[in-house]
């Protein structure tokens, strides 16, 4: 039975390399890509099972359209179903919840989000729910 | 916008006036519209959007005061000048204190109607080029907060990380020791970060934004996404956190997403310094002019001495117990900032050892609307 396979698009290759012992601990294979480009092209040769989605890289909106793209386009057609999940260092316990502002241009949004930096268990548990549907 | 002509509306019941305006604006490159009276003329304002409206004091039905009242309320940014009747002094300067930025005597010349309206239409481009000028700057500030607040948090976010997978035995085994000091620095991290999110929240934190983004907004709503997400973080500590029901108005304008900011403070702060398995009820209730959110908790209280002080920025109560004294004293300083720009108050009562009452209190319709 092959192994699941998770691939992050995050530009931080420290970020990657922290995060892949956590992937692997649950028996997942790991691949990255370090930018939007590098994504897509390992998105379709690799096909993933399940996509970690840095979204602040060159800028805010590179992960949003990254993400549109992967959903929508005919190009990622094989992919539409891949869930995505949005990796973001963005504030936990102070309630400013990140609002994905992206419907509201029309962009199809992720499957779920996870603040770095990332509980282990948390993690594992939202792929988990996300690759049994 | 410098290729579109300048729209001046006429609001007179003289056709012969509506007319020989139209034709003196035409000449002079603008865009005339016109109409016979206020009603009319009210309908024209919000169909073609004038940036100048010349509105007779004298008509009969709706008076031009009216008129101007109205204007003011739907657009303040439209220059309005008034046309007055027998040149007294009294209804010009009546205009004026209701928002005219000229008046205009019968009879009148052509060229005195060229030179008004030409500096009306210099008004409104300057209005515009303030606004656009506002917005730019406000632009260049969000970015510049944005790009310090990603090059800080991102290698925050990694440093953090790897304490997480360490810590977690992830990448071998960590002795009781190394355990310990890990330990201390992920948690030093974490205060770190939150500093950081304080005073970017800070440095964001502009009053004007908020007031721009004010719209109608279920206070009972907000707050029972807010009980949702604070839940996890209160059972992790034994609290009971419940809303009470409430059947009154709750509707307010308000910004979601810093009310969101201020309840779930309220809340941390309310389940950091709780009794073990106390408990903390948040309720609504209405005034005569605002909705009040109360949140009650069984807590250790707050000295009196206190009181007075706890929303300014960076103070803290010195505590004994470290746990309790973690912070970086500026949530609640942030809190009163947002509610203030909401045009609300945040108040706090406390007994010592029975526990405290914030209550913030947002007015049921905006600053605006009450000012007009």
């Amino acid at each position: 039975m092959d192994k699941t396979k998770i691939l992050i698009i995050d530009d931080d290759p420290d970020f990657v390399d922290a995060v892949t012992p956590i992937l692997q601990s649950a028996l997942y294979n790991v691949v990255s890509a370090s930018n939007p480009t590098e994504g897509k092209k390992k998105a379709l040769s690799e096909k993933p099972d399940l996509i970690l989605l840095d979204i602040m890289m060159d800028s805010l909106f590179d992960g949003f359209s990254l993400c549109h793209e992967i959903k929508t386009s005919k190009e990622f057609e094989s992919m539409k179903d891949t869930p995505v999940i949005f990796v973001s260092a963005v504030k936990e316990m102070t309630g400013s919840r990140f609002q994905f502002k992206g419907e509201e241009q029309g962009l199809r949004g992720p499957d779920d989000y996870i603040d770095k930096p990332v509980n282990p268990d948390d993690l594992i548990a939202r792929i988990q729910r996300l690759l049994k549907k | 916008m410098l290729d579109k002509k300048p729209v001046v509306l006429v609001i007179d019941d003289e056709e012969s006036m509506r007319d020989s305006c139209s034709l003196i604006l035409a000449k002079d490159g603008f865009q005339p519209e016109t109409a016979e009276n206020g009603i009319i003329g009210l309908e024209k304002v919000q169909d073609v959007k004038p940036d100048i409206v010349l509105i007779d004091l004298k008509m009969p039905g709706i008076s031009g005061f009216e008129v101007l009242d109205k204007i003011k309320e739907y657009d303040p940014n439209i220059v309005s000048i008034v046309i007055t009747g027998y040149a007294t002094i009294e209804s010009a300067v009546e205009a004026m204190k209701k928002g005219a930025y000229d008046f205009l005597p019968k009879p009148f010349t052509p060229d005195q109607l060229r030179i008004i309206i030409r500096r009306g239409s210099e008004k409104k481009r300057l209005i515009q080029e303030t606004e656009r000028l506002r917005r730019e700057k406000m632009l260049i500030e969000e970015n510049f907060i944005t790009m310090v607040s990603h090059q800080l948090r991102s290698p925050l976010g990694t440093i953090a990380q790897y304490f997480e997978v360490i810590l977690g035995g992830m990448v071998g085994k960590v002795e009781p020791r190394q355990e310990e000091m890990l330990a201390k620095a992920r948690d030093r991290l974490k205060s770190l970060m939150g500093l950081i999110n304080d005073w970017l929240d800070m440095a964001r934190m502009n009053k004007g934004q908020i007031v721009d983004r004010l719209k109608p907004l279920s206070l009972k709503e907000v707050l029972k996404d807010i009980m949702e997400f604070m839940q996890p973080s209160a059972q992790k500590e034994n609290i009971q956190l419940e809303l009470v029901p409430y059947s009154g108005k709750d509707w307010v304008p308000g910004d979601d997403e810093t009310l969101k900011q201020v309840f779930s403070n309220l809340i941390t702060n309310a389940i950091k310094y709780n009794k073990p398995n106390g408990t903390i009820k948040v309720s609504l209730e209405e005034t005569e002019d605002s909705v009040a959110v109360n949140v009650e908790d069984t807590g250790i209280g707050i000295p009196e001495e206190h009181l007075n002080y706890i929303f300014d920025q960076f103070y803290r109560i010195k505590k004994n117990d470290e746990k309790k004294s973690s912070g970086t004293g500026l949530g609640l300083s942030i809190a009163k900032k947002i509610v203030e720009a909401h045009g609300g108050t945040i108040q706090v009562t406390s007994e010592i050892g029975k526990g405290s009452t914030f209550t913030v209190f947002l007015p049921k319709t905006s600053q605006e609307s009450r000012n007009s």
